[in-house]
């Protein structure tokens, strides 16, 4: 009601948080009647749970504080709680004094279980059980508390892991011969020798427990309905969320440990197979040092018994220095066999020197090639020559007998040698050399496709163009000395075919020196059949010696090929 | 939550308190009797009968006394010549058993035939493993409590109204929840107000902290605990394991914590045990204390024993589910023997409701010497080193409203006194990192908040001056113990998500 009537008086604000207030002293503001004090400010919770709130001595407590704020008297009230006392147990054997500060604040890692050793620790029936056992093997080596804990420590740990709801089911106890197949490193050779003897006192704890852990443990959840109003059961998972759907981000992050994992345990498994060898290399030291001294034993008591015998063989056996494995790559079969292609480069664009090819293999491959091509020709070149008479031999095939002197021949002037040596010329020449000259002859049969000439003007052959279109030249050295230029792919130009025809024809009408009844079989030697079969009888040439076999048959046909295939200058009808 | 106060005073109930003479033979859980406390008489119920020496013993808690002074009483401390209240059924089955069965007035013959048929049953199924758990005193509280247990049961679940007094052996497993309810029922606690099932499913996420009566009525399972140099009595039940019933006295090794029931095996671990701290890194070092912190998911063992540890003195703490999200402070005072628990708080590595503590104690031994102050003092220089404002998590116990009161007092009047005119109540929270909730009560509650002339001002009183300056004066004599911000040498741990999920 005084609320009512002081809210008249002038309306009270509510209290802002964020506003200043002033800071007054008590002697500064007038006192209010108690129950207007605090009217209008928003009861704020102990926090203390209402039920516990009331009780006897939280109350005590609190109404003496008021009464000390208000009569400012000191009178302490406690709340009672049950009492600690000191203990009767000797603290400084318990707790040796080990610990010394570091200047630094400690930083620590290791876990309990890093730090408390063995995790059984023996009860007093252990105890009695020890001291007996000891007491009766006499003499013997006794099992010490450390070696006992060992030993059962190593029991509960593997029927832990072996029967892992033992308390649940009512399984048996494990047999001794279980443990003894599972001895590890957690048990030392020591401890070992007492286990079958300690395995009788567990089995019988473990009995007297219901085959339930000897160490008392703390009650963890089973997923049992019984869980949840167990009291005892606690440290509970939290199931961290609903089993999510696997994101790519976790499964690239699985991946990832995933693969961590196979790197270290790959890197680990190297490095033990790193120690197996070098331990093998030890022993393997130790064993021929061993040989070596007990060969020099040996050497010593030969010469004592003087027996004479061979000494190399008590040198240490030397063992041949390892070959370098030879390493043999395989050369695929590319491209046509038997084709012999200028290695300028190839149609794949490749250098050459990018793949690693033996000479002597691919010659031999492209020899027996070639020799088969050559035979089949020859063959063929003696079935069609059945019953035929060759009237081409004579005039055309050189004579075989003699190495003609240089001087026979006529003197060929050659105008630029350079040129001449770096087929084909950077530009066709205006032609003004005389007729009759050889080198003329070829110069001028240039000059009559000078639309070509853009094209000749490349150094190395473009690439865009298939290889077997290309135009190639090449230089040759016949006999006597003379120069001779092959082509190859020089296409005529179509509109001057007639003419081109008829010089042709009439190339070589006053080159020789030869009765006008001599018969002229012009051929296109630019053709890619004969250079081809200029080619093989070239290669033909080297081989001959070779193949005595086919020889006789082959050189008489090889004349005829020859004057087929012809050279520049027919020979004079001397043959 | 207006019904506990009803059931506290039975004239006022709504329903009437069945009263009546009992002998000890009736006696049963329950049961509200007067017992002699302190050369007082003081109305107390009974939480568990066994026998013990020979004689039935009681245990008993008094009403409007805290849990901790909860008790195992003679028969000869128990006051029957005046009237009990017998134990209230449920406002729900008051109607129902009105009609299927007469009030639950104790037939001299059924609880004794019942306790018979029972212990036959439990011989019986001793073999498994729940039955473990009927062997200890809560389980021989719930079956004494089966008698008028089984009715709320039976009318709760809906079964046939009553089946004899044998009942059936699956009933064993409902047992515990019965006696949980019956206590719950008895405190007066409303279930329906906060449902079991919330609350599990908000410890999940966030919190160490229970109001579930179910969890917190429990009689205490440990008679004595020796730790380092003291014998401590427990004050509330801790899942310590079962075996330790029988145990006289339970031995705690002081710095892993491991608990044994032998002092032979007690003593094997001590001549084992390497830790001289805790297994943490030390982020706070003066010339009296050390700070230890300690990552619960790192040092899953060592903190469950701690929380084991500290459960015996925290009643609303729960150990329901893990410590993995918390992070220990742990105070210690050090000597050559090494570094002495002597208090700790945990906190959430990240608490959806800002609390900055979670469990707060300092161990009996080392009570009323100042420390919980440090600890309160430290709790808050974390928070402030965070840049955020935090209090402790609900509900606090009797023991840490009071001293969280009294650092807030200290504080806030030491803040108040720097010679300022005025302040307003968030810039004091943000220099102090409270909340300007807590700095709000503190005011209050000291009448410190008053209303002057058309605004509200902030008044220090006489009162609240004299007090600190007598503390001063305490403090100049015993020396001051406060916590040194530049000692502290910490950055605010930062957990993410994947170091959460994997534990990097």
């Amino acid at each position: 009601m005084t609320q009512r009537v002081t809210g008249q008086r002038f309306r009270q604000r509510k209290l802002s948080t964020k506003q200043n207030l002033p800071i007054l002293r008590e002697n500064e503001v007038e006192p209010l009647p108690d129950d207007e004090a605090s009217r209008h400010i928003p009861k704020v919770e102990t926090g203390v749970e209402k039920g516990e709130e009331i009780e006897h001595h939280l109350q005590a407590v609190i109404a003496s504080q008021a009464v000390r704020t208000a009569a400012g008297k000191s009178e302490n009230v406690y709340i009672p709680t049950p009492e600690a006392v000191d203990s009767q147990l000797q603290y400084p054997n318990l707790y040796p004094r080990k610990f010394t500060q570091p200047a630094t604040y400690i930083r620590f890692s290791s876990t309990v279980e890093d730090s408390i050793g063995c995790l059984y620790c023996m009860n007093s029936d252990d105890a009695a059980f020890l001291k007996v056992y000891n007491q009766k093997r006499g003499k013997n080596i006794h099992c010490s508390e450390d070696e006992f804990e060992q030993v059962m420590n190593f029991f509960e740990e593997m029927s832990q892991t072996k029967q892992p709801y033992a308390t649940v089911d009512n399984t048996p106890v494990l047999p001794y011969e279980d443990f003894e197949s599972e001895f590890d490193e957690t048990i030392s050779e020591l401890a070992r020798r007492f286990a079958k003897d300690i395995y009788v006192h567990w089995k019988n704890q473990r009995l007297l427990k219901g085959n339930r852990m000897l160490m008392p443990t703390l009650k963890f959840e089973t997923n049992l309905d019984t869980d949840d109003s167990d009291p005892y059961v606690c440290f509970r998972r939290r199931e961290v969320r609903q089993v999510r759907k696997t994101r790519g981000r976790d499964a690239q992050v699985t991946e990832k440990i995933r693969k961590l994992r196979k790197e270290l345990e790959e890197a680990r498994f190297l490095m033990a197979q790193v120690k197996k060898r070098e331990m093998a290399q030890r022993d393997q030291l130790a064993i021929d040092k061993q040989i070596f001294e007990q060969r020099a034993q040996v050497k010593e008591l030969k010469r004592k018994l003087s027996i004479k015998a061979d000494d190399e063989e008590l040198l240490i056996t030397q063992k041949p220095p390892p070959k370098p494995n030879k390493i043999k790559i395989d050369v695929p079969n590319r491209g046509v066999p038997g084709l012999v292609r200028p290695q300028v480069s190839r149609p794949d664009g490749r250098i050459l020197d990018s793949d690693l090819i033996y000479l002597e293999d691919q010659k031999a491959k492209k020899d027996q090639m070639i020799d088969g091509f050559i035979e089949e020709n020859l063959m063929k070149h003696q079935k069609w020559n059945v019953g035929w008479v060759d009237q081409t031999w004579r005039p055309i095939t050189p004579p075989l007998e003699t190495a003609v002197a240089k001087s026979e021949f006529r003197a060929v002037h050659i105008s630029s040698e350079s040129q001449l040596l770096t087929p084909p010329p950077s530009l066709p020449e205006e032609n003004t050399g005389e007729q009759g000259d050889p080198m003329e002859v070829d110069q001028s049969e240039k000059q009559i496709e000078p639309r070509r000439s853009a094209r000749i003007r490349y150094a190395t052959p473009p690439e865009d163009i298939p290889f077997q279109e290309q135009d190639r030249f090449r230089r040759r050295l016949g006999r006597g000395g003379r120069i001779m230029m092959d082509r190859r792919g020089v296409k005529r130009p179509l509109d001057g075919v007639e003419e081109v025809e008829c010089r042709v024809a009439d190339r070589y009408k006053f080159s020789g020196e030869e009765s006008e009844d001599d018969q002229i079989y012009p051929i296109d030697w630019t053709d890619n059949l004969h250079i081809r079969y200029r080619i093989m009888i070239e290669r033909q040439g080297e081989k001959q010696h070779a193949q005595q076999a086919a020889a006789a048959n082959r050189r008489a046909i090889e004349n005829h090929n020859r004057s087929a295939s012809g050279h520049l200058l027919p020979p004079s009808g001397s043959g | 939550m207006a019904p506990r106060e009803n059931s506290n005073e039975p004239s006022g109930t709504p329903v009437p308190v069945e009263t009546g003479f009992a002998t000890l033979a009736t006696l049963r859980t329950g049961v509200k009797i007067w017992v002699e406390k302190d050369r007082e008489k003081r109305k107390a119920e009974i939480l568990g009968i066994q026998p013990r020496r020979g004689k039935p013993s009681f245990y008993v808690h008094y009403e409007e006394f805290n849990k901790r002074l909860d008790e195992w009483v003679p028969p000869e401390r128990l006051d029957l010549t005046r009237e009990v209240e017998w134990p209230a059924p449920e406002k729900a089955d008051k109607k129902k058993s009105s009609s299927s069965k007469a009030t639950p007035a104790p037939p001299k013959v059924d609880p004794k035939n019942l306790k018979r048929s029972r212990s036959k049953l439990d011989r019986e199924i001793s073999a498994t493993p729940s039955e473990s758990t009927s062997v200890s005193i809560p389980g021989k509280a719930s079956r004494a409590t089966k008698a008028n247990g089984k009715e709320n049961k039976d009318l709760l679940v809906g079964s046939e109204a009553a089946d004899g007094p044998t009942p059936k052996p699956e009933d064993e497993e409902m047992d515990l929840v019965d006696v949980q309810e019956a206590a719950a029922a008895a405190k007066g606690e409303p279930d329906a107000h906060y449902s079991r099932e919330d609350e599990i499913e908000k410890l999940r996420t966030s919190g160490s902290m229970t109001q579930n009566q179910t969890e917190i009525s429990r009689v205490r399972n440990l008679d004595r605990v020796q730790m380092g140099k003291f014998e401590i009595e427990p004050w509330y039940f801790s899942p310590y394991p079962i075996d330790f019933i029988d145990s006289e006295m339970v031995y705690i090794c002081e710095f892993c914590l491991n608990y044994y029931g032998e002092v032979t095996q007690f003593e094997r671990h001590r001549t084992k045990c390497t830790l001289l701290h805790p297994p943490g890194n030390e982020i706070y070092r003066d010339d009296n204390v050390s700070f230890f912190e300690i990552d619960g998911r790192r040092q899953r063992t060592w903190c469950r024993n701690l929380c084991l540890l500290s459960k015996l003195f925290l009643d609303h703490k729960t150990l329901y589910y893990d410590v993995d999200p918390f992070l220990f402070y742990c105070m210690c005072t050090r000597d050559e023997h090494g570094c002495h628990l002597v208090g700790y708080f945990s906190k959430e590595k990240e608490s959806a409701e800002a609390y900055n503590v979670a469990c707060i104690l300092t161990l009996p031994q080392y009570q009323r010497k100042g420390f919980g102050k440090l600890l309160i003092d430290f709790s808050y220089l974390l928070s402030k080193r965070e840049g955020r404002l935090g209090s402790p998590e609900k509900p606090l116990s009797d023991l840490g409203l009071l001293g969280y009161r009294a650092y807030w007092q200290e504080t806030i009047v030491d803040l108040l006194m720097d010679g300022r005119a005025e302040g307003n109540i968030e810039d004091i929270g943000a220099a102090s990192a409270m909340t300007t909730n807590d700095v709000l009560h503190t005011l209050q509650n000291l009448n410190m908040l008053r209303y002057y002339k058309g605004q509200h001002v902030v008044v220090l009183t006489d009162a609240v001056i004299q007090q600190r300056e007598r503390q001063k004066e305490k403090e100049k004599i015993k020396g001051r113990r406060v916590i040194d911000p530049d000692r502290l040498i910490w950055k605010p741990p930062v957990f993410s998500a994947a170091s959460r999920t994997w534990n990097w």
